[in-house]
This record gives C-alpha cells, sequence and structure tokens, in this order.
C-alpha cells in the first residue's frame, strides 16, 4: 500500500516526516539535511529547482527564484502591495482582474511565467514526496508512492490561505488528508512521550508567522482552548529589519541610490544594488542572527561582486535586541488574546511549548519566559517538532488508532454581510471545529429566485474591515410573494477549518444552488487545469539531481565546518588540541570547496567535499569529546 | 425532556434507534444526524441550568472519541457524513452547553420561550426597567453637552460613572434572581404541574431579557467611556 506522510509547508523550509514502527521521524536527504528551504527557481533552459539548489540560485540569479511564497498563499495583489518592495521576484495580479476586491490572486513571475501561490508551493511539495518516495524505496518498500498527506498550516491562517494550501497539494498529486495547525501538531509531538494531562501554551514563531495557542490535554484528547496570531509576523521581518539597516548604510558610504528594491529600474544604472547583491545581504544577516543566539556579538559581512569594499560591521546581542524588540513585543498581544480568550491567567499555564526557528533568539525566550512566569519547553528541535506531529495525525488518520485525538478551533469568527455593510457572526472564533452555523434568508421582492450572499471572516463589525471569503448566489428559490420563502443557509466548517456551504428552502424542502466566486482562490477547474499543466513541466533531469546531492552535501559540510570554525570555544580548541598549520589547512581546503561549489562537474564538487571531510575528521573529533564531557559533567556546551 | 417513543432510522440497515443514542443497536453502525434530540438528550444529561462542568468536559471527550471525523477517514461517505454531522453537532452543543448564559437561553429557546427576534431583547425597554433607562438617558444627555461644549474628560467621566451606579446595582440583583429562578427550575420534578413550569419559565425569561438588556447598556457606556 502506498505511504502517508506529515508534511510542515514553511515559510523558510519545509520538512516531510512519516511514522515508524519507533515512531515518528523527519525523513533526511543522503547527508543527513532535514530541511528543504522553501525555494524554487527557473533556470533560463525551463529547469526548475527546488530547496538547496534554488537556494544557492538566489545569490547568483534572484530575479528567477523565489522564497517565502506562504506570505502570499491566499492573498490578493492589493494585499501584498507594501512589502512586494523587499522581494526580487514579480509580484503581479491576475491578468486583466479588476477585482473590487484587489486584482484578484497574486501572481509570481519565475523565469518567464507566471504562477499563482498554490503552484509554487506545489513544486515545493513535490521535492518533499520526492524525497519521502526515495526513503520508502531505499527501505525496500515494494510500494514506495507518496500520495497522500497531512499538511500544517499557521492557526491564524484564514479559509482563504488554508484553502490555497489544500489547492497546493492537490497541484502537487497529493490527497491531502487533513489541514492541521502547527501549534497543535507540535503539542501532539510533545504529548507522545508524557503522557500528561493538564494547559499547555504553545508559541510559534516561524519565519513569517506567529501563532499561540492554548491547549487543555486530557485522556489524549488536546482540546485547543483559543488561538491567536499574526500570519505576518516571523523572522522575515527580523531579516528585513537588520537588512534596511546594512543598505542604510552601504547607503552613506556609495552614491546615493534609491530605496531597497528588489528590481531595479531600467536606467537606473548598474553596480548599486542588484538583486543578487540584495540576497547577499539578506544572506549575510540571517548568519548574523543565528549567530547572536549562541554569540554576544558577531560581524555582518558582506562581500558581493558590486559592493568595494566588502561591507562588514560589528553587531553586539544588545544592538540586535533594541532592534528586535518592537517584532518580540508584537507577539505579546496575541498572547494575552488567547489568554483571556481561555479565561485564563498566564500563571495557569501549566507548560509553555516552543515551536519554530525564531524562537532560538534568546530575547524571545525571554519574552515568553516572563509572559507565563516560567522557562519554556524546548526539548524537541523546534524546526522539526511540527512535521513529527503532522505525521502523527497522518497516522491516527490512516490507523483509526484511538488513543490520541486533536480537537482544533476556527481562529476567525464568520460571517455574512447584512444591510449597512455591517457582520453579522455566524460562527464565533475559537469554536471547536468542526462546526455549524446557519442563517435563514427570504425575499426582498415577489417571485424572487434568487439572492446574494457576501461570507466574511474577521473580528471586526464593518464588512470593510474583514476578509472577504466569498460570495455566492443562491438561486432556485421557487417564486412567493416577498417574504415568504424560508431558505436556510448552512455553513459548515470542517475538521480542516475549511468552509463549505447548502442551502434548502424550508417551505418547498428544495435544495438551492449555490454558486461559489472565491474572493481570493482558484476554482476547482483553475487548480485542475495547473495539476495538468505541471505533469508538463519536466523537473531536473537525472544528472541534474546527481549533482545538486553534491552541492547539498558539500554545502553541508561547509556549514558545519564554518559553524565550528565560528564557535565561541574555537580559540580554545585552536590553542590547546590542534596541531600545528592544522586550521590554515582546514580553511584553505574549505576555500576551494566554496570555490568549486558552483561549478557543474559533479566529481570535483565530491572530491573537494572528501577533502574537506577528512581534513576537519580531527577537530570534529575534538570538538565532539569536548561537548561529551560537558555533557558528562552536566554542564552547558556553551558554558566551557 | 425526551420522549422514549420517538425514533430515529438507521439509513445504514432501516432499523429503528431510540433518539439519544449515536450507533445504530442492530448494525452498530454510526447514525446519521436526521431526527435527533436537543443538545441535553444529546450528551446524556437532563435539561437543568446547573451542571457539573468537569461531567460536561468528560462527556464531550467520551463523545468525541466516539464520532470524531478522524477515526472515519476510512468509512463509507454515509458515516463520514454521518461523523462530520455528529461531531459537528456534538462541539455546537458543548459550546452552547458550557456557557451558563447561552445555556440558559437555548433553554428558553427548546421550551418555547425563545426572544422572538434577534433584536428583541435589545430593542424594547423592559417594563421593569424604564425608570432606570429613563434617568440613565438623561444623564447620558448630559455627559454628551458636557462633552461637546469642551469639559474636562475627568469631570465628564466621574459623571458617566455615577450615572451607571444604579444600573450596575441592577444587573447585581438580576444575576442573584436569575440564580435562585435557576435552582427553581432544576428543582422541579417529573410530576411538577404544567402551570408551575410555564411560571418559572416564564419569569426567567423576562428575566432573561432584562439581563441582556442591562447588558447592553453597559457596554455602550463602556463605549462612551473609551472614545474620550
Amino acid at each position: 500500500m502506498s505511504r502517508v506522510v506529515g508534511i510542515d509547508l514553511g515559510t523558510t523550509n519545509s520538512l516531510v516526516a512519516c511514522v515508524t514502527d519507533a515512531g515518528p521521524v523527519v525523513i533526511r536527504d543522503k547527508s543527513g539535511d532535514a530541511l528543504v528551504p522553501s525555494v524554487v527557481s527557473a533556470a533560463a533552459d525551463g529547469t526548475m529547482y527546488v530547496g538547496r539548489e534554488a537556494e544557492r540560485r538566489l545569490l547568483t540569479d534572484a530575479q528567477r527564484t523565489v522564497y517565502s511564497v506562504k506570505r502570499f498563499m491566499g492573498k490578493s495583489r492589493q494585499d501584498v502591495q507594501d512589502e512586494a518592495r523587499h522581494f526580487p521576484f514579480r509580484i503581479t495580479g491576475a491578468p486583466g482582474a479588476s477585482d473590487e476586491s484587489g486584482g484578484g490572486v497574486v501572481r509570481i513571475g519565475l523565469g518567464d511565467r507566471e504562477f499563482t501561490p498554490p503552484e509554487i508551493s506545489a513544486l515545493v511539495l513535490r521535492e518533499l514526496k520526492h524525497r519521502a518516495e526515495t526513503y520508502f524505496a531505499a527501505e525496500g518498500d515494494l510500494d514506495p508512492e507518496v500520495d497522500r498527506a497531512v499538511i500544517t498550516v499557521p492557526a491564524y491562517f484564514n479559509d482563504a490561505q488554508r484553502t490555497a494550501t489544500r489547492d497546493a497539494g492537490r497541484i502537487a498529486g497529493l490527497e491531502v488528508l487533513r489541514i492541521i495547525n502547527e501549534p497543535t501538531a507540535a503539542s501532539l509531538a510533545y504529548g507522545l512521550d508524557k503522557r500528561h494531562a493538564g494547559l499547555i501554551a504553545v508559541y510559534d514563531l516561524g519565519g513569517g508567522t506567529f501563532d499561540i495557542s492554548i491547549l487543555r490535554v486530557e485522556d489524549g484528547v488536546f482540546q485547543v482552548l483559543s488561538t491567536n496570531g499574526d500570519t505576518h509576523l516571523g523572522g522575515d521581518d527580523i531579516d528585513v529589519l537588520l537588512m534596511d539597516r546594512v543598505l542604510a548604510d552601504i547607503s552613506s558610504t556609495a552614491p546615493a541610490v534609491p530605496v531597497v528594491s528588489g528590481v531595479p529600474a531600467p536606467g537606473r544604472g548598474t553596480g548599486s544594488r542588484t538583486p543578487e547583491m540584495i540576497q547577499q545581504i539578506r544572506k549575510a544577516v540571517i548568519q548574523a542572527k543565528w549567530d547572536l543566539s549562541e554569540r554576544e556579538e558577531t560581524h555582518v559581512t558582506v562581500v558581493a561582486q558590486d559592493l568595494s569594499p566588502a561591507y562588514t560591521k560589528r553587531i553586539t546581542r544588545a544592538d540586535f535586541e533594541s532592534l528586535i524588540q518592537p517584532i518580540v513585543d508584537r507577539t505579546l498581544g496575541p498572547c494575552r488574546q488567547a489568554l483571556a480568550d481561555a479565561g485564563l491567567e498566564p500563571s495557569q499555564i501549566d507548560e509553555v511549548v516552543l515551536v519554530g526557528g525564531s524562537t532560538r533568539i534568546p530575547l524571545v525566550r525571554r519574552a515568553v519566559a516572563t509572559l507565563f512566569g516560567q522557562t519554556p519547553h524546548s526539548e524537541l528541535n523546534p524546526d522539526e517538532v511540527v512535521a513529527l506531529g503532522a505525521a502523527v495525525q497522518a497516522d491516527i488518520l490512516m490507523t483509526g488508532n484511538r488513543t490520541m485525538l486533536l480537537l482544533d478551533v476556527t481562529p476567525l469568527s464568520l460571517g455574512i454581510e447584512t444591510l449597512g455593510g455591517v457582520v453579522s457572526k455566524i460562527i464565533l472564533r475559537n469554536s471547536t471545529i468542526p462546526a455549524t452555523g446557519s442563517e435563514m434568508f427570504t425575499s426582498g421582492v415577489d417571485n424572487q429566485t434568487a439572492v446574494d450572499i457576501h461570507v466574511l471572516q474577521g473580528e471586526r463589525e464593518l464588512v470593510s474591515d474583514n476578509r472577504s471569503l466569498a460570495r455566492f448566489k443562491l438561486s432556485g428559490i421557487p417564486p412567493m410573494p416577498a417574504g415568504m420563502p424560508r431558505v436556510q443557509v448552512q455553513f459548515q466548517i470542517d475538521a480542516n477549518g475549511i468552509l463549505s456551504v447548502t442551502a434548502r428552502e424550508l417551505r418547498t424542502d428544495v435544495e438551492q444552488t449555490i454558486d461559489v466566486k472565491p474572493s481570493y482562490g482558484l476554482t476547482d477547474e483553475e487548480v485542475e487545469r495547473m495539476l495538468l499543466e505541471s505533469f508538463e513541466h519536466a523537473e531536473a533531469d537525472f544528472a541534474a539531481r546527481l549533482l545538486i546531492e553534491a552541492r547539498n552535501e558539500a554545502e553541508n559540510v561547509i556549514h558545519a565546518t564554518e559553524k565550528t570554525l565560528r564557535s565561541a570555544d574555537f580559540a580554545a580548541i585552536d590553542a590547546s588540541e590542534l596541531e600545528p598549520g592544522e586550521r590554515t589547512r582546514i580553511e584553505s581546503v574549505l576555500g576551494g570547496l566554496e570555490m568549486v561549489l558552483n561549478s557543474s562537474d559533479r566529481e570535483t564538487i565530491q572530491k573537494w567535499t572528501q577533502a574537506l571531510n577528512d581534513a576537519t575528521q580531527h577537530l570534529a573529533e575534538v570538538a565532539m569529546n569536548r561537548s561529551v564531557k560537558a555533557a558528562l559533567s552536566g554542564r552547558n556546551v556553551d558554558e566551557i | 425532556m425526551s420522549f422514549p417513543t420517538t425514533l430515529q432510522v438507521c439509513r445504514e440497515c432501516g432499523g429503528g434507534a431510540p433518539i439519544d443514542v449515536h450507533f445504530c443497536p442492530q448494525c452498530a453502525k454510526i447514525l446519521s444526524l436526521t431526527r435527533h434530540g436537543d443538545y441535553f438528550d444529546f450528551f446524556g444529561l437532563p435539561r437543568k441550568l446547573n451542571l457539573d462542568l468537569s461531567d460536561l468536559e468528560q462527556r464531550f471527550r467520551t463523545l468525541s472519541r466516539q464520532f470524531h471525523p478522524d477515526f472515519f477517514y476510512n468509512a463509507t461517505p454515509a458515516e463520514r457524513l454521518a461523523s462530520l454531522e455528529r461531531s459537528s453537532y456534538l462541539n455546537d452543543g458543548y459550546r452552547t452547553l458550557h456557557q451558563p448564559i447561552s445555556r440558559m437561553e437555548y433553554l428558553l429557546k427548546i421550551e418555547g420561550l425563545a426572544p422572538k427576534g434577534p433584536d428583541e431583547a435589545s430593542r424594547q425597554v423592559p417594563p421593569a426597567l424604564l425608570e432606570e433607562v429613563f434617568a440613565l438617558n438623561e444623564e447620558l444627555d448630559d455627559v454628551r453637552e458636557m462633552r461637546a461644549s469642551g469639559a474636562l474628560a475627568d469631570a465628564w467621566k466621574a459623571r458617566l460613572q455615577r450615572a451607571r451606579k444604579p444600573i450596575d446595582a441592577r444587573r447585581i440583583e438580576h444575576e442573584a434572581q436569575l440564580q435562585e429562578l435557576a435552582a427553581r427550575w432544576d428543582g422541579l420534578d417529573a410530576a411538577a404541574p404544567d402551570a408551575e413550569r410555564r411560571d418559572v419559565l416564564a419569569a426567567l425569561r423576562d428575566r432573561f431579557l432584562e439581563r441582556t438588556y442591562i447588558t447592553n447598556l453597559l457596554a455602550g457606556i463602556e463605549r462612551e467611556l473609551e472614545t474620550a
């Protein structure tokens, strides 16, 4: 039988996991890497690259490379206008669309074509599917095909964003078993080894989104009491702050150029801010951000062709923290609201769980600890815990195993437009799903056979302040005098948090036809067409794939080596345990591998990778011994 | 109040089942939600206003385990639909019964005493409140005048606070009355005369409408205070 998996489709990275006899595991590539960067790049010859290779291409071919596409899921052109400037790729509305709600679904230019965000996400999903199939085949599965998956979304995703995610799965050839919320998935992974009861807060700060969920766990039932968040708040925002600062520095020392722009306008001249240089800066600030989670200070170093001299600047953790304090503060309001909605005080929470890469930042941990008055949990890798939970949920769905059950809620109230542009709420936020609500409609004039209904999601009073989900035309009402028909419209939110609508005229008991026009989504026909198109576009051939794998492995070794060389206790290791000249040798092999990394000669890359592995073997042993010693003496490695 | 003679029909095997069961006694399949009892029946609870919340929560978890869609993924389309319907009804019922106010409103509804329109409560001034509401409206007009003529925020806010005191007092009084009536309702046994049941319900309904009115009134004052 074909296999099922759990997928964490992240803003920055995506992962795939499955349940084995030994429990849930994240599926890694040959070099042990669990993360697939959520990046897609189109080469001039039409080849599509996904993951690490696409991420590398950001530095060489930024305008043909798309990242952070999750931020655009279920959005209109108008929604994303303000932040489009931060991205190197083209962002446009639907061709010819002049919808009142803002230009229809976002389109993203990738090479010579335009794609919707679900299509780009589908390419990432296909890469994960491929990774899982390779793994199952290697395990000796007779039928390693992966055709069904549970996919996670931020808890605070609205209906349009959830639907877009489900569409992405379908385009990738996956039956989406269930859409589940990331914080809830994480709690499921945490609940595996600890069969405890109590109140849990899950704080999930990822690359692009923030969620807080409050759960009650009892008898294996994980019941979400409330959820809140911001689907536009995460590590990306921190990167942008740092990038803006670097760009301001560069501008003040170089000829004046206009504000940050991913795409240089024609005639602006070269030698200033090419998209590639912006990406070099982005890479450099991300590295600095990571460094500052482990060290008190670091340097932001940007080496780019168009930048002379190279930019380098010291940044301390204190600088960094004062810069990002406003972002961290923005997470606290949703936390308080979620607690209030659950009717709880922070001190009543028994355990706090951290999820998402951005929760590695010490300031974030301190803020959470202060709010809840306790040290949060972080035993499980915050990058992997969501995918593990998704795999557990996929297993529950397939086996019908009843030891654990997730009861999630809808994050936003659902309502319909009434007279005067006011929203009448039908299903309140934090209602356990599946949930239903109904509303009675009638006609305003004699023999009226159709009624227009506008469905919205959000907490505000006025239609214009809420998210438009869809407009329905309710037709086929039997002709009757005005006010006589009694049409009951039933709204059903399923266990995925996705809405469907049915209607019935009660006097005649006639089912009504509903014509759905999603405000920001794709129609079923569009999804079908995309499914077909995606098969026509060949992915990288076998040789290209081997080359990509070689590069990935090389990059992992480079990354591990750089991490050790940059670590706080490297100076001590170098002084006391390395042989004379060992460090220089490592550095020169490292430089050599970096030079050949972007060539298309697979064998050379592999030779240099092996050389670096050999050169660092002794260093790796020394570093490992130190951490073992540290562990045995009960101290943290960082404290040595 | 359930009627043991009322049956639901299993769509799977055509057999009959009592209204308050969830699985067919003949074929054991989950029953689709065609004819069903009220939320109290559904949870197997008596139609009372004071519920043991931990008991309600326990029942909710047990029932969720029985028919959540997660456990019907590989079932027939009919069973999947039945599971979705039953789970939705369970969740809606849990939400309604968990809060004392929505529980009371729901009880009035199933006893045939629901407010006639959604706005009945907020539009009509309940007769018992006429005096206070009249006085409050005069105070509110004065406050608005004070604000229009540029009075200090502290001055008009103090006035507004003073104006709401009698209403606050009424609310506390109401809560006590509602609780007393709820206890009376819960104390009625099956043999209680219909007239007595009606009396308690009618009194509950009046107090309930007054309560809704007062809550809206106080919310209005809160808004005035916030728009400083």
